[in-house]
Parts: C-alpha cells; sequence; structure tokens
C-alpha cells in the first residue's frame, strides 16, 4: 500500500491530546443541551407531522424533484409506541 | 467517522475561545463537531486583525471557506466566499490577516496540525488543491445533481468532489418560499453552516444563520421549508444519495435496511456475491483501479486501523 502524508503524522504532543479531551467534553455537554431542547420540541413535532402526512394527502408527497404524488390513506405507516427520537 | 449527531447547534449564541495549538495561536475558534477517535473536526475560526502565520503544512486534509474579511495566503487574497482544499502535507504560504477574518476550518483526518515548512511533504498530494472564490467563480446549478432529487428551488455550486469517495464539498441555496414535502436521509453523513438565512424541518424546527449541523448516515431530515431563502455551505463524506419516503417514524437501523433493499433491487448480482461467503473481504474487495483505497480514512476507520495519530481500537458499537 503506498504510504500517505497522514501515515507519516508524529505521536500527538501534550497540547494536542489535551485540547481534544478539552473539546470531546464539551462536545459532550453541547449534545447533551441538543437532545434536551430536542426532546422539549416533541409537542410541536407532532403537530408538524400532523401537518405533513395531511399535505402529503392532499398536495402530495415528493418522488423526485417536482414529481409528486397523492398518499392513500391506507400507504401511512402507523405511529408507533414510544418516544419520536430525532437526535441519535 | 465517529462524530456524534450535532442537530441543530446555532453559534452564534456561543463564545469563542482563545486558539492555543502551534500554528494558530492569535486566533479563536469554536468546535462545531469533532471526532472522537480521529480528532478530525469543523471549526469557526476568527482572526484579528493582524494575525501572521509563517508558511507551513498539516498532517490532515484540510478545507477553509471564508465568511468574511480577507486573508492573504502566499501571494493570493482570499476574500467572503473563497473555499480551499489543501491536501495533507502541501506547504501553504504565510498567512497574514490585515483586518480581521472569520472562516469555517475544517481537518478532515486528526486535530489541527501545523508544522513550519515552505517545503511540500514528500508526499504530498498536491495537485489535489484547489483554490476558487465560490461566490464569484462558480455558477449556480440545479439540484438535480443527483437522482432522486431535491425540489426546483434548491441549488448547489460543487466546491470540491473526491473522485474516489465521490464526497462533496459544496455551496447551496434555497429560494424564498422553497418547499419539499417528503423525508429523505442519505448513506454519508452531511454536514451544513447556514451563512445566512433560515430553513426549516419537521424533526429539528427552524435552522438560523448560524445555524450548523453534522448529521451521520440515515437519520431522518425533512420535509423541508425556506421563507426567505437561506445560502449555506455543506459536505458529505461519501456519495449523496436521497431516499426519500414518508414515514416520520423510523429509525436509522429501518432505514439502513431500506438502503439495502434498494442496492438488491439494483444491482442484484454483486449484493448476492458481496453476501455470499469467501468474498466478505474483511478489509473490502481489491480494486485493480484504485489499489490503495484501502488507506483512506474511511476505510482506516471502519476497520479499527490507526488514524490520525489515533493509535486505533475497538470501535465503540
Amino acid at each position: 500500500m503506498a504510504k500517505r502524508v497522514q501515515d507519516t503524522k508524529p505521536a500527538r504532543k501534550k497540547e494536542a491530546l489535551q485540547w481534544i479531551k478539552e473539546n470531546i467534553a464539551e462536545q459532550k455537554k453541547r449534545y447533551a443541551a441538543i437532545v434536551k431542547e430536542q426532546d422539549e420540541l416533541a409537542p410541536q413535532r407532532e403537530k408538524w407531522v400532523q401537518e405533513f402526512l395531511q399535505i402529503i394527502q392532499t398536495r402530495g408527497f415528493n418522488v423526485s424533484g417536482d414529481m409528486k404524488r397523492i398518499i392513500k390513506p391506507s400507504e401511512i405507516a402507523k405511529k408507533p409506541k414510544g418516544k419520536h427520537q430525532v437526535v441519535f | 467517522m465517529a462524530r456524534p449527531h450535532i442537530e441543530p447547534y446555532v453559534e452564534l449564541d456561543h463564545p469563542f475561545k482563545k486558539f492555543d495549538l502551534t500554528g494558530f495561536k492569535g486566533s479563536h475558534y469554536k468546535v462545531l463537531s469533532l471526532d472522537n477517535d480521529t480528532g478530525a473536526c469543523t471549526l469557526k475560526v476568527r482572526f484579528d486583525g493582524g494575525f501572521r502565520r509563517k508558511p507551513g503544512l498539516s498532517y490532515s486534509d484540510a478545507e477553509i471557506f471564508v465568511l468574511n474579511g480577507q486573508i492573504k495566503v502566499g501571494k493570493q487574497v482570499w476574500t467572503e466566499g473563497h473555499y480551499a482544499f489543501i491536501p495533507a502535507g502541501m506547504a501553504v504560504g504565510a498567512i497574514e490577516v490585515p483586518q480581521g477574518a472569520e472562516v469555517l476550518l475544517m481537518f478532515n483526518d486528526s486535530e489541527p496540525s501545523f508544522v513550519e515548512s515552505d517545503q511540500h511533504h514528500r508526499l504530498a498530494l498536491t495537485d489535489a488543491f484547489s483554490s476558487v472564490n465560490s461566490y464569484e467563480d462558480r455558477p449556480w446549478g440545479p439540484g438535480n445533481l443527483v437522482s432522486p432529487s431535491v425540489a426546483s428551488g434548491c441549488m448547489i455550486k460543487v466546491l470540491h468532489y473526491d473522485v474516489i469517495t465521490e464526497a462533496l464539498s459544496f455551496l447551496y441555496c434555497m429560494t424564498p418560499q422553497f418547499a419539499q414535502d417528503n423525508i429523505s436521509y442519505h448513506d454519508s453523513a452531511e454536514e451544513s453552516y447556514h451563512i445566512w438565512g433560515t430553513s426549516w424541518m419537521m424533526q429539528f424546527g427552524e435552522l438560523p444563520t448560524g445555524g450548523y449541523f453534522w448529521r451521520p448516515p440515515y437519520i431522518n431530515h425533512g420535509s423541508f421549508r425556506c421563507k426567505y431563502g437561506t445560502i449555506a455551505f455543506g459536505r458529505t463524506d461519501s456519495v449523496l444519495f436521497n431516499y426519500f419516503h414518508f414515514n416520520p417514524w423510523t429509525n436509522p437501523d429501518e432505514n439502513k435496511l431500506r438502503a439495502a433493499a434498494n442496492l438488491y433491487r439494483k444491482r442484484p448480482m454483486l449484493y448476492n456475491w458481496v453476501n455470499s461467503d469467501g468474498h466478505n473481504h474483511p478489509h473490502g474487495p481489491p480494486d485493480f483501479e484504485n489499489p490503495d483505497y484501502h488507506n483512506d480514512t474511511q476505510v482506516r476507520l471502519l476497520h479499527d486501523r490507526p488514524v490520525g495519530g489515533h493509535v486505533g481500537k475497538k470501535r465503540r458499537k
């Protein structure tokens, strides 16, 4: 296999290790804040979902580009039990 | 890439921090997303007036997009809208920022690194370098670059295309009153930063100016709305394929299965061959045209091999 520049990278110095550690910790906090914020949005999201399901049964669903298809009520999936998770 | 799902994140609400790594001292940064394993990251960086740096190189492929201000890089002057892809090991000229600038700065393989040098690394793939003002030197194209495609009103300027992985870096815009009534997901991770404007997605709500996301593969997003128009910088880490559907409640595992079914229908012989005993090569099948693709960062990550100073370990399940 051809060797690449990336393979010649020296071991991380202390300052880089510290930078990564510090920023991973902060990113974990940011992620937790996003999850909380998105969980709080759940009641509003439920309304948006209902509007979306209505729109695709009336104005249509974008199959590709501007090509649309009206979705039949029988094609609408049944809402599963449990939390509607959007951040993974 | 092991970056968590960061969506939505509005960086304007958060302060800059002093950037104390070699090569960046005197500037300030915010992390938009960071790969916990490799240190690869997307940053917003502020260079205050008077910032200077000597010529040098990084051990990572890097991309930069100038949000505002002017940066002198060697003999070039990069202004608002300038985009550059700088391959690992390529020495770029001295940097001077006379009056301040803000950029998006992306390191694709490892954490930010800088070595002072006016010579390229002997292994640098300098032909991959590109430097263009995206606002002035690239035309808008329709979003039907891929099919199934986005609705008209979403346009794109391709800034960088990786011929091996088909990863894209691009500028995109949504016209006022843009609407697209479907739910989408991709095989690739997708990243976006709103330079200006607010758009809306059914899952996450509004993403305003300064809004950012890093979204891992197979995560639902959409339907889509944009009331007054948006211009944004985006990237994928591999080929962009739009899987559209209208079930609001599917999860990434279900989406992945649907993607596999799509592959099975379109390339049944290939699917069967890859899936059969003896052909499921642990590090990917050989490719006579690209024999070294096993060394690509993403492939290395898939197989827990060292990347960017990370020693390699079993990835979290």
